[in-house]
Parts: C-alpha cells; sequence; structure tokens
C-alpha cells in the first residue's frame, strides 16, 4: 500500500503513441523551457536558478515522467520516458540538479521506506523544494565502502550521530543528507557489511557542519560533512536499524544502470565537437575525422545499448548484471568525448577561459562555453570515481558477470 | 507482432546453435583448417536442410518468408561457432538481391537452386570492399555496384583470383569481371540494403567471434594456475578481461541493434557505428585474448588462432573499422554544417 501523494498530474495513456507524447513534450518545452543558459549550478546564483528551473518542470508535471503516479510521476514506460529525454535534450535544457533525489532517493523510499517517510519526504523531493544529497565515502573509506565509521549510537528514540562524510556532490546546496552510518561495530568484527544503517537527516540539525570543497576548476560541487553529536530520529532509518547495506546496494545499482534517455545529452556533445572540428578548418583532417568519428562511434552504441536494455526491461528481464557494463561504459565514453574536445582545441586546450582574442580558432565558442568544456571534462572525470570507481567496476564484472575465480580477500 | 518475431528469432537461434554445436565444433574447423578448404558441401546441405539458407526466401518460393530482423542471434552464431560457408553471402545478401528480380524466370530458377543449398552466392560490393568473399567457392557472383547497378555472373565465366587470406576459413579473391555479365537492373535503394546488411551482418559475425575469444579466455584463465591459484584471480589479468566483455557486450548491442534497425531511415548510419565499434571491441578481445593465453595460444594446435583470424578477417570485411569511422565523421559534419551558417 502507498499513498496517494500527488493526483494534479494524470498518468499517461500508455495507448498513445510515443510521437503524441512526443509533441506534447515538445510543445511544453518549447513554451517553458529558458531560453538562454542558466548560470552553472556550481555557483549559488546558479543553483537557484536551476531549482527555479526544476520547479518549473514538477508544475509541468515532468520533473519524474517515469514515477509512478501514485508518487506522482507519470507513469512513462521506457520507450516514453526515452523520448521525453530525447526532446529534453534536444532542446538543450539545463542540466538537473535533483537527480540524487528523483534518481536514488526516490527509488530507494519507494522500496524500503516507511508510507509515513513517503508522505513526508516524497512530495518536497519531487518539487525540488528539498534538495538531498548522498553521504556514503569517508575519508578512510572509498571503494572500501563497508568500512565506514560515522558512528550512530542509539538514545532513547534518537541516534547520535559522531564522523564524517566526504565528496558529497552538491552538498553545498544541500537540505537533507541519506547517510550510512554503523550502528553496530560488534557485528562488523564478523563481517564488515553487517551493522550498517541507512539515516535520513536534516543538514539544519545542531551539530552538523557542511563545508564546501572546491574542485580542481575551483567550483564547488561537493562537500565535507561532520557531524558532532548530531541528534536524529530514529523515524529516519530507512530499511531497518543494521540493514543499509542492501538500501545502499539498490542506490549503487540505480547510480550505475542506465539513465534511460541521456544518450542524448551526448549526443549534443558530439554534435559541439563537430562545430569544433569544423571551426577549426580539421574537416579534411584524417586524424580528426577518426578523433569525432570514434566519439559519435561510441555514443551510437550507447544508445543501441540504452534501446536493448529497455526492451529487456519491458519483457521483464533483469538489469542487474548489466550495470556494470553500462557505468564502465558511459563514464569512459564521456572521458572520450571532452578528452577529444581538448585535443582537438590543441595549442588553445591550455586556455580555459578568456574571450574571442584570446580564442581566435574558436570564434563562435564564447568563452563561457569553452569554461563549461573544461568543467564537464572534470565531472567526466570523477564519474569514472563516483558510484564506485572503473576498478571496482571492473571486479564486478569479472567476478560477479563472467564468474572468474575470487580474489583471495584479506581475513 | 514484436512478441512472435522475438519467439521466431529464439527458435531460429536454438536450432543454429543445436546444429552448430553438433556439425561445426573444433574437431570440424581443425579438419577444415587442415585441408587448407573452407567450404564443405555436407555442412551447407545441413544448413539448407534445416532451413536456414532459404529463411529469407519468398514462401511462394519454397522459404520460409523472414526477414532480416530475424537473423541477429544467427549471424552471431555463424561468427561464434567460425562457421566457415557464405552464410551472410549466400542466404542473406544474395537472397535479398534475388528476391528483388524474382519475377525473372532465370533468377526465379538461381533461388530455387539457392534454397535448395545447391547455389553458392558470392557478393562483390566494390564501394566497400576491394576483395570477395567466398568468390572462389560461389557457383554465382553478384556485383552491386555504386549506383545501383546488379549484374549476375556466373562465377566460371568470371577471373577469379585466390588470394591468401588471414582467415583461411573465410576465403577471399580478387574478380576481373567480364563485359557480358546479366544486368538484373539498377536499383540505388536495393543497393544502399544489401550494403547496409553486408555492413550490419558482418557487425553481428564479428561480435559473435569476438565473444567466443572472451569465452575462451575466461574458460582458459579459470583453469590455468600459476603461484597457486588461478590466474583468473589476479586482478591484472581480471581487468583486462572486464575491458574486453565491456566492448563485446556493447558490440552486441550495436550489430544486433543495428541488423533490428535494417527498415529504418538511418540503418546504414546505425550498421556503420556497429561494424567500427566490432572491429575496435574485437581488436581488443584478440589482443588480450592471446595475451592471456600465452604460449598455448601461439600454436598451430591449440584453436584459440581460428577466432584470432576471423575476427581479423571481418575487421576489413565490408568496410573497415576506420573507414565506417571516418565516414560517419564526414556524415555528421555535412549534417550540422548545412545547419549552422549565420549563426551558432
Amino acid at each position: 500500500m502507498s499513498v496517494n501523494i500527488m493526483t494534479e498530474h494524470n498518468g499517461i495513456d500508455q495507448s498513445s503513441t510515443v510521437d503524441v507524447f512526443r509533441s506534447e513534450v515538445r510543445e511544453w518545452l518549447a513554451a517553458n523551457a529558458p531560453r538562454e543558459s542558466l548560470l552553472p549550478w556550481t555557483s549559488r546564483e546558479g543553483f537557484d536558478q536551476h531549482r527555479a528551473w526544476e520547479q518549473t518542470l514538477f508544475e509541468g508535471g515532468y520533473a519524474a515522467v517515469d514515477w509512478p503516479i501514485e508518487y506522482g510521476g507519470r507513469g512513462a514506460d521506457l520507450r516514453l520516458t526515452m523520448a521525453f529525454a530525447e526532446e529534453y535534450y534536444r532542446v538543450r535544457a539545463p542540466e538537473r540538479v535533483n537527480m540524487g533525489g528523483l534518481y536514488l532517493l526516490g527509488p530507494v523510499l519507494m522500496q524500503y521506506g516507511t508510507e509515513e517517510q513517503r508522505a513526508r519526504w516524497i512530495p518536497d523531493l519531487l518539487a525540488c523544494n528539498t534538495i538531498w544529497c548522498q553521504g556514503f565515502s569517508e575519508p578512510g573509506s572509498g571503494s572500501d565502502l563497508a568500512s565506514l565509521s560515522t558512528r550512530a549510537v542509539r538514545d532513547g528514540d534518537h541516534f547520535v550521530v559522531n564522523g564524517q562524510k566526504t565528496w558529497t556532490s552538491m552538498g553545498g546546496f544541500a537540505d537533507w543528507i541519506f547517510a550510512l552510518v554503523r550502528t553496530d561495530p560488534e557485528a562488523a568484527k564478523h563481517r564488515k557489511h553487517s551493522g550498517i544503517t541507512f539515516l535520513c537527516i536534516d543538514l539544519r540539525t545542531p551539530g552538523v557542519e557542511v563545508r564546501p570543497l572546491a574542485m580542481v576548476d575551483g567550483t564547488k560541487g561537493f562537500a565535507e560533512v561532520f557531524f558532532t553529536d548530531v541528534r536524529v530520529p530514529v523515524e529516519n532509518v530507512v530499511g531497518g536499524v543494521d540493514q543499509g547495506w542492501k538500501v545502499a546496494m539498490s542506490t549503487l545499482g540505480f547510480e550505475r544502470g542506465a539513465v534511460f534517455g541521456d544518450h542524448a545529452k551526448f549526443s549534443n556533445d558530439v554534435a559541439a565537437l563537430a562545430g569544433l572540428v569544423r571551426r577549426r578548418g580539421l574537416e579534411q583532417d584524417t586524424l580528426a575525422l577518426d578523433e569525432l568519428g570514434r566519439v559519435l562511434v561510441e555514443t551510437e552504441v550507447y544508445r543501441a545499448n540504452v534501446y536493448r536494455l529497455a526492451a529487456l526491461a519491458e519483457a521483464g528481464g533483469n538489469l542487474d548484471q548489466t550495470a556494470s557494463i553500462n557505468k564502465l561504459f558511459w563514464t569512459e565514453m564521456q572521458h572520450d568525448i571532452f578528452a577529444t574536445g581538448l585535443r582537438l582545441m590543441a595549442e588553445e586546450g591550455g586556455v580555459v577561459g578568456g574571450d574571442r582574442e584570446v580564442l581566435p580558432g574558436v570564434d563562435p565558442v564564447t568563452a563561457h562555453a569553452w569554461k563549461d568544456w573544461h568543467h564537464r571534462y572534470w565531472y567526466a572525470r570523477a564519474a569514472m570515481i563516483f558510484g564506485g570507481t572503473s576498478e571496482i567496476q571492473r571486479n564486478i564484472i569479472s567476478e560477479r558477470v563472467l564468474g572468474l575465480p575470487m580474489e583471495p580477500r584479506p581475513t | 507482432m514484436t512478441e512472435t518475431l522475438d519467439l521466431d528469432r529464439r527458435q531460429l537461434d536454438e536450432v543454429t546453435k543445436v546444429l552448430l554445436d553438433r556439425h561445426c565444433g573444433l574437431e570440424y574447423l581443425r579438419e577444415r583448417m587442415d585441408a587448407g578448404e573452407a567450404h564443405q558441401p555436407a555442412l551447407w546441405n545441413r544448413l539448407a536442410e534445416t532451413g536456414l539458407v532459404s529463411a529469407l526466401v519468398a514462401d511462394e518460393a519454397g522459404g520460409a518468408g523472414l526477414t532480416p530482423r530475424h537473423l541477429p542471434g544467427v549471424l552471431h552464431a555463424t561468427g561464434y561457432h567460425g562457421v566457415p560457408e557464405p552464410f551472410l553471402e549466400t542466404a542473406v545478401l544474395g537472397v535479398t538481391i534475388l528476391g528483388a528480380y524474382a519475377e525473372d524466370p532465370w533468377v526465379a530458377d538461381q533461388l530455387r537452386a539457392l534454397a535448395e543449398g545447391s547455389l553458392l552466392v558470392a557478393v562483390r560490393l566494390a564501394v566497400l570492399d576491394p576483395h570477395v568473399a567466398f568468390a572462389a567457392q560461389s557457383d554465382l557472383l553478384l556485383d552491386v555496384a555504386d549506383d545501383g547497378t546488379v549484374t549476375a555472373y556466373p562465377t566460371a565465366e568470371v577471373a577469379v583470383t585466390s588470394l591468401e587470406a588471414v582467415d583461411p576459413l573465410r576465403p577471399v579473391a580478387r574478380v576481373a569481371l567480364p563485359g557480358s555479365g546479366r544486368v538484373l537492373g539498377v536499383d540505388p535503394a536495393l543497393a544502399r540494403r544489401v550494403r547496409t546488411l553486408a555492413v550490419a551482418g558482418s557487425a553481428c559475425q564479428l561480435a559473435g567471434a569476438a565473444r567466443r575469444l572472451l569465452d575462451l579466455t575466461v574458460e582458459y584463465v579459470s583453469v590455468r594456475h600459476q603461484f597457486g591459484r588461478p590466474i583468473g584471480s589476479f586482478q591484472a589479468v581480471k581487468h583486462k578481461i572486464a575491458d574486453v566483455a565491456v566492448g563485446v557486450d556493447m558490440a552486441e548491442a550495436a550489430a544486433m541493434g543495428a541488423l533490428d534497425a535494417v527498415d529504418e531511415p538511418d540503418a546504414a548510419a546505425r550498421a556503420a557505428a556497429a561494424k567500427a565499434y566490432a572491429g575496435d571491441a574485437a581488436a581488443r578481445a584478440n589482443v588480450e585474448a592471446l595475451q592471456l593465453h600465452g604460449g598455448i595460444g601461439f600454436t598451430w594446435e591449440y584453436h584459440l588462432h581460428f577466432w584470432l583470424k576471423r575476427v581479423m578477417a571481418l575487421s576489413v570485411a565490408y568496410g573497415t573499422t576506420a573507414a565506417h569511422r571516418r565516414g560517419l565523421a564526414a556524415d555528421l559534419l555535412n549534417r550540422t554544417g548545412r545547419r549552422e551558417p549565420g549563426h551558432e
């Protein structure tokens, strides 16, 4: 049983063709999508612009078209979800800043949350009134996530939390964090995945300190979060005390698995690369054609895979085995796209910003766009680390997908 | 419709697997390799008796009336099993071309013979490939010119120069066409479709052959012990194999998806992308498979080289990896360039 949270937006008539839904979306985007690109979300002002856009999407009924209707989504199947994303990226609508809430926490609450928790958190999450961030990594626990040491000690109807989370994406702008905390250190002596709890914490609680971290390009996209005797109500536990590992694994599954429709975003990036090749007069350059062709092929292959996975999912197949292959492929593809852009810019690749005088070969490229390309290059590097590093994905693929012999584990 | 297609595909895949497991195993390939002769009527007849050769032939002409969309799994299996026969050339490309001119009684006769398994067809697509696969083994050679002119030649009348192929089980030749062929028609749309089928079909075979290299490697590193443990338990080994697995899996998605999309407007581009990607993925599989097998992989006695050679042969068949990649890039530049002048 689930609560009926939102009723304003009706579901989509699944019998309606993709084309009908597509034109509905196209029309709405033409009327509502920002004409000018927003400021980068890594600044306060830029973030507020992005949040306002998320709220517009919500009001239009497009915040999460694939969510079930009972939770305020449109109940779109995968074909419709992909059509929405293709239209969204076709008009180059803004980057989504509510993905952590919509695609990580939301599905977790639907799967593991209590009725009361769903009623309490989902509407604000969907409307982007609340920004959620993920508190998994710690200074001493990265790839070995289960070694985490942030402690939560029961005190009546509260947990008292002490410890530190880090690399928290959008931490500086978030209102709430969903964190993994250790509630039973004894259990960890036998099996370190035991005794971990998935706990939602209001970042305004006394004892919480969020320190934004400047990233390599100077923007403040992530943060570290310190907890000193932070009192969190027991009812904020999702999925049961000491049962947090399986909940965490399901969010990581969402993080690694296919985001249906994001192939359209990468196609835009490759089109931008084509523009770069032309502006530099490299249309006949074999090397440039090879570079452009390679990333174009990768995005086409990625699209084919997304469609294959959608067909598999619609036929009731299990996508668990595909998540790590998907994550490894798209993060490497994304890196290839942005690194190729830097290479094609050759000598100007060493210049991040500046105006047309400093970047004569790229006249129509505004300094802003080129700077954004650099920013996204660094993001592409980060993507090969977050959500489980490429090396961890290779371990999973070789051991769990291919069945290769296990690495002897330290005892 | 889709469900029927899925069901038909599953049945075809199963039939193919059973047949090839039994009649095209390692010993059979070894025998063909040692004989220095790829094609053998016995295996081809089995493929014909099972109905695979005539799968795309129209019902009224004695076939099953299926479409190329039914065959991604079958073509993948011909790569996986290293089938040394012109299945793509005869049963897919040949049938597609002859089927388009079946009202011509001579063509109808050829098609009937093909469906019975008594006619092998080789196809020359000079715009894609300077060589013709299985030309010397074929009875009929079909030339599909760039402008869409389709000409048939009894192979006996063609000057065929067999070349020393990297994969002896996929023979190739250079052909000099006589002036006197039988012009079946001029049809640029048919020519485009045949090219797309050649590219997407060979991409499926390539993905299948690369999958076999992956499987052979996983099997080998799981049993080969050094330092007291299977070498497949070392991360240095695992991570190479994981990269191969990603490539193979994505190549399958692209290649089989491209054949499935053969009726879509962007079919040619999808096929080209699939072929280019499968070429790179198969090259990676080739390198890592031999590296991880070590000495045994270099021996003639061990069977790894059947697939090392097959992926090398298919990577350059019907357009090289680089040619498809550059062609797609040039198309994108043309497409986006036309839209752009005057504004960004």
